[in-house]
């Protein structure tokens, strides 16, 4: 038992009086601030970036070029052989020099 | 154990801690958070044989704390030279006194009234988190309640007037 001391308050008023300081609760959104949730690999796609070389870069690009230059211009058609026929009269034309 | 293992035990204990300490909800989250971080950031830092996790925590948290006071140049008042605590016949409610009550110790008294009376910490862990041997601490926190038993007299509340042990 302690002595009554209208001056002091017991240690067991004290420690009542101690637990009316409540802490609030931590605010929810702090562990998604410190442990971000990793996104699916298929939603990561839409923001991923690599770096390159700017000399690697440059020839990706040429070799790129080329080959759309070589997709866009038509290729010369390949002889096809069974269209030529053999010619029926042959009429050859002697071309002389001085007439 | 992993940090989130340790963020899903300890977190609301250092929140506590660094609420009471600084009485502000905001830095009290910003320094929770940089606790954990600072765990993630090097988790072999902790040693388990000088003390457990939340001792670890405590202690991260403690330090952070003091940087904060010290980078915002707050005054901490030294041991010895308390501030004043409002006047509590004034028309505070009772928790506020008590913060207020406890705002007006000294730095070091502070803490580890707060860590012995809200957290449940022993003493030797409060010592292995203030950097003080044992019988310091327990002088520390004699004198806070000592303080806080004079400063809090008209907040007694009727029915616990006499202790009965």
């Amino acid at each position: 038992m302690q002595p009554l001391n209208e001056d002091e308050l017991s240690d067991r008023e004290l420690d009542a009086i101690l637990q009316e300081w409540k802490a609030p609760p931590a605010p929810a959104g702090l562990r998604a601030s410190i442990f971000p949730a990793s996104k699916p690999w298929w939603q990561s796609m839409w923001s991923a970036s690599i770096r390159i070389p700017l000399p690697a870069a440059i020839t990706v690009a040429m070799a790129l070029a080329v080959v759309a230059w070589q997709w866009i211009l038509p290729a010369a058609p390949p002889a096809n052989v069974h269209e030529l026929q053999p010619v029926a009269v042959l009429r050859p034309v002697i071309i002389r020099s001085g007439k | 154990m992993t940090p989130e293992k340790a963020f899903d035990e300890y977190h609301q204990a250092v929140y506590s801690f660094l609420y009471r300490l600084t009485r502000r909800e905001d830095i009290a989250e910003d320094i929770t958070q940089e606790c954990f971080l600072a765990l993630i950031r090097a988790p072999q830092r902790f040693d388990q044989t000088r003390g457990t996790m939340k001792t670890y925590l405590f202690s991260i948290a403690r330090n952070l704390a003091l940087k904060h006071y010290r980078d915002y140049r707050q005054e901490a008042p030294l041991e010895g030279q308390p501030k004043q605590a409002a006047d509590p016949r004034g028309t505070l409610e009772l928790r506020s006194a008590v913060a207020e009550a406890v705002a007006a110790l000294p730095q070091l008294q502070q803490e580890a009234l707060i860590l012995f009376a809200y957290e449940g910490v022993t003493l030797e862990e409060i010592a292995g988190i203030v950097g003080a041997d044992v019988g310091t601490v327990k002088s520390r926190i004699h004198r806070a309640r000592e303080r806080l038993r004079r400063t809090l007299v008209p907040y007694r509340k009727a029915g616990i007037k006499h202790a009965t042990p």
